[in-house]
């Protein structure tokens, strides 16, 4: 490596070492997805986002949390406090592990100090005692002209700083990888219906899983004092041909399968139809409000249908038939529950009663377990850093004359001052207490 | 029977509140310490108010106070006072009083002069918010926001001290901010009550993603609601850091701290009055 290109090197990791950057960083990604929230995000509302002038479309202001420079600045703060954390592991590991007693009275913490004068012995013995009553971890050293002590209590909040961090980036890993492997997609079918779960519509990334899904039923189910209990699909796993899972979800409730969940996310009414044609059956589901259509195999007619809605207990059907592109119906009728009527001399049709669609949100996101671990690490760091902070008492016991002598302690003020000073108080009173 | 034993404590919460704010103004001036006492008392009767009306209501509806904006507002008050009545216990700090407390009164204003009863009455929630996840979610955001509300008083007074301090000079400043605690402890304790409350959110963001994760499938999708926790996170996070690392304590200090709890206010209010809402249901 040549001298300009080490300095360069360092250059960049002194960049990305910096404090000042990372807080930069935030408050531009802070303000970044502030912008988000006013401009009309094309997942979110897309008709206005297509109204925004093309300029910013270009720039990715209306699908700003995807936009390359988006990520791009989540990436830079990611390499930051990598940086950040790497330069800061060995300090914290010495703060932590390694540390050494005083070796001489300038190295006891200045701001935080306290003096008891007594007998050599007695001083020594007691403070190892109160030092062990109270849980701390210490190390001493014994040299000819002094004794001197170091002891810490709650050290793992030491890393309460670094493990929030690394867990940020854990997060935004978390995050490519479900956007990277995992797939979102969406489907809403009627009960009785089987589709290849390839047929889905998909959002986002690609499907590769081969089995297919089979609504078995689909409900919505109220609640004696007529609000909604929740949606229910029973549904089944296929593979090829051959039922190997089946479950009953609801909204909060999904199924995993193979790494894909289905969510209840919606529900519509719909109407179950058997169509008779050439003396072969097979069933019908159609959704309410024309909302899907049956095209008869072998001809050009389409049916679709409304659900009547009134307060007879048999529930009955408007259907409506077309014939290749034309705009007015050709046949039209009602139909009450297990009654037929005859299609264009085509096909027999008989309503057999209502059926319910239901749509599931199918997703894959091998991120999602990433995600959670970086959660318990933010969580977990950030108990650490702020409840359970670190007390580090030091001391250097220096004879005055014979068997007298002075003991200088002192504690790390950290973040907490006023606490550390009452911790090092109370710890001086209980050494007083003992060697009287 | 319960609804209206509701409405009974939902009034004696406002009176309250708004008699122990105005005896906390008038011993801030006063001095007298049977009026200190009375605010004190007034405020716990307010809390006990409060959460019985938060309880009846749990009652009534069956669910976590979460299906409007009603019983939001009502545990976010609650968490103002729960956060409140423990720091002037801890910290001997009646001055704080006459601070906090005008957020709850103008909080329960809100809710008197712009939700009319047929807007605070529980609501059928729907399916997707029928979980637990959701209960942890409304209780860490409770304690969060009412921490919050908390380090923006303490801010306040710092701020008022401080520029009493500049204009008079070095002599010690006189009048009401002389009842302040110093500077120093001003700031100390704000760092504290943010310090407490930045897990909080974090936990509050966190449970509202598992959350979404089992309803939608999606962790988190952006919504403004969304998006505005984070930003109120990510200034918190930089009140932290500024303060830890740059020494940045007083006067930086206290206005990031102010400027935290507008997001948070802004987080509430702003996205559901002003932002094109999609966290609809909070509505
Ligand atoms: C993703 C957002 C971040 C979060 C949530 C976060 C969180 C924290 C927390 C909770 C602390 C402890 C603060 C305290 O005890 O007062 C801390 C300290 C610190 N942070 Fe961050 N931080 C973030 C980003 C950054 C960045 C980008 C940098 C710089 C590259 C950075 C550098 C530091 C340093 C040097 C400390 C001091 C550690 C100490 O006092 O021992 N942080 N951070």
């Amino acid at each position: 490596m040549t001298e300009s290109s080490k300095d360069l090197s360092d250059r960049i990791w002194d960049i990305f070492s910096s404090m000042k950057l990372g807080l930069a960083l935030l408050g531009i990604i802070a303000f970044t997805a502030a912008i988000g929230t006013v401009v009309p995000q094309i997942d979110q509302a897309p008709q206005k986002a297509e109204a925004v002038s093309q300029l910013w479309i270009t720039m990715g202001f209306t699908h700003l949390y995807s936009a390359v420079w988006f990520r791009f600045l989540l990436g830079l703060l990611c390499i930051n406090l990598i940086v950040c954390s790497t330069q800061r592991f060995r300090g914290i590991y010495k703060r932590t592990f390694k540390l050494t007693p005083p070796s001489n009275l300038a190295r006891v913490p200045q701001k935080n100090r306290l003096v008891i004068q007594g007998e050599l012995v007695a001083l020594r013995e007691s403070v190892q005692e109160v030092l062990i009553q109270e849980g701390f971890r210490f190390t001493l050293s014994d040299q000819p002209d002094h004794w001197s002590f170091i002891a810490i209590k709650r050290r793992l909040g030491n890393w309460g700083s670094l493990v929030t961090h690394l867990s940020f980036v854990v997060l935004v890993v978390g995050a490519l990888l479900g956007s990277l492997l995992g797939f979102k997609g969406y489907f809403m079918e009627g009960a009785g219906t089987t589709l290849p779960i390839q047929a889905i519509e998909v959002s986002k990334g690609l499907i590769s899983e081969t089995f297919s899904v089979r609504i078995n039923s689909a409900e919505d189910r109220l609640l004696p004092n007529g609000e909604r209990d929740n949606w229910y699909t029973d549904m089944s796993i296929l593979e090829s041909g051959q039922e190997v899972a089946r479950k009953t979800l609801s909204v909060n409730h999904p199924f995993k399968y193979k790494g894909i969940t289905f969510y209840q996310a919606n529900f519509a009414d719909g109407a179950l139809f058997t169509a008779e044609i050439n003396g072969k059956s097979s069933p019908v589901v159609l959704r309410d409000h024309r909302q899907s259509f049956y095209q008869a195999p072998g001809t050009d007619l389409f049916l679709v249908t409304n659900l009547e809605r009134n307060l007879a207990k048999t529930p009955s059907v408007v259907f409506q038939v077309y014939k290749g592109t034309g705009n007015e119906p050709i046949q039209t009728g009602q139909l009450k529950s297990g009654e037929t009527v005859n299609v264009q001399g085509a096909y027999s049709l008989t309503f057999d009663g209502l059926a319910g669609f239901t749509g599931l949100q199918v997703k894959k996101d091998p991120g999602v377990v990433v995600i959670w671990l970086g959660c318990g690490l933010l969580l977990g760091g950030l108990l650490l850093a702020f409840y359970w902070q670190p007390l580090v008492i030091s001391g250097i016991l220096q004879s005055e004359s014979g068997k007298q002598g002075n003991l200088t302690v002192g504690a790390l003020s950290g973040k907490m001052t006023d606490s550390t000073h009452k911790a090092l108080e109370q710890f001086v009173s209980s050494v007083t207490k003992m060697i009287r | 029977m319960l609804e209206s034993l509701e409405i009974a404590m939902f009034y004696s919460l406002v009176i309250a509140t708004t008699l122990c704010m105005l005896l906390y103004f008038v011993w801030l001036g006063s001095k007298n310490e049977l009026i200190g006492r009375l605010a004190t008392y007034l405020t716990i009767v307010a809390l006990i108010a409060n959460v019985f009306a938060i309880i009846l209501r749990m009652i009534t509806s069956g669910h976590a106070p979460l299906s409007n904006g009603y019983e939001f507002l009502l545990t976010f008050v609650g968490g103002i006072m729960a956060v409140y009545l423990f720091t002037e216990f801890r910290y001997k700090l009646r001055s704080l009083g006459a601070f906090v407390m005008p957020i709850p009164f103008l909080l329960l204003l809100f809710i008197i002069m712009s939700m009319g009863p047929d807007e605070r009455i529980a609501q059928a929630i729907p399916p997707a918010l029928k979980s637990q996840w959701l209960t942890f979610h409304v209780l860490t955001a409770m304690f969060a926001y009412g921490a919050f509300a908390v380090s923006f008083s303490l801010a306040i007074m710092y701020l008022l001290k401080f520029s009493k301090k500049e204009d008079e000079k070095k002599s010690e400043p006189k009048g009401i901010v002389s009842r302040f605690p110093s500077l120093e402890r001003l700031d100390e304790l704000a760092y504290k009550v943010v310090g407490f409350a930045f897990p909080l959110l974090s936990l509050c963001i966190i449970t509202g993603a598992i959350w979404a994760n089992y309803a939608w499938g999606t962790y988190w999708s952006w919504d403004p609601k969304e998006t505005w926790s984070l930003i109120t996170w990510i200034i918190y996070a930089g009140y932290l850091h500024a303060r830890s690392m740059y020494g940045w304590k007083g006067k930086g200090a206290a206005w990031l701290a102010i400027f935290g709890f507008v997001a948070v206010i802004f987080t509430f209010f702003g996205v559901n009055y002003l932002l094109p809402g999609l966290h609809s249901y909070a509505q």
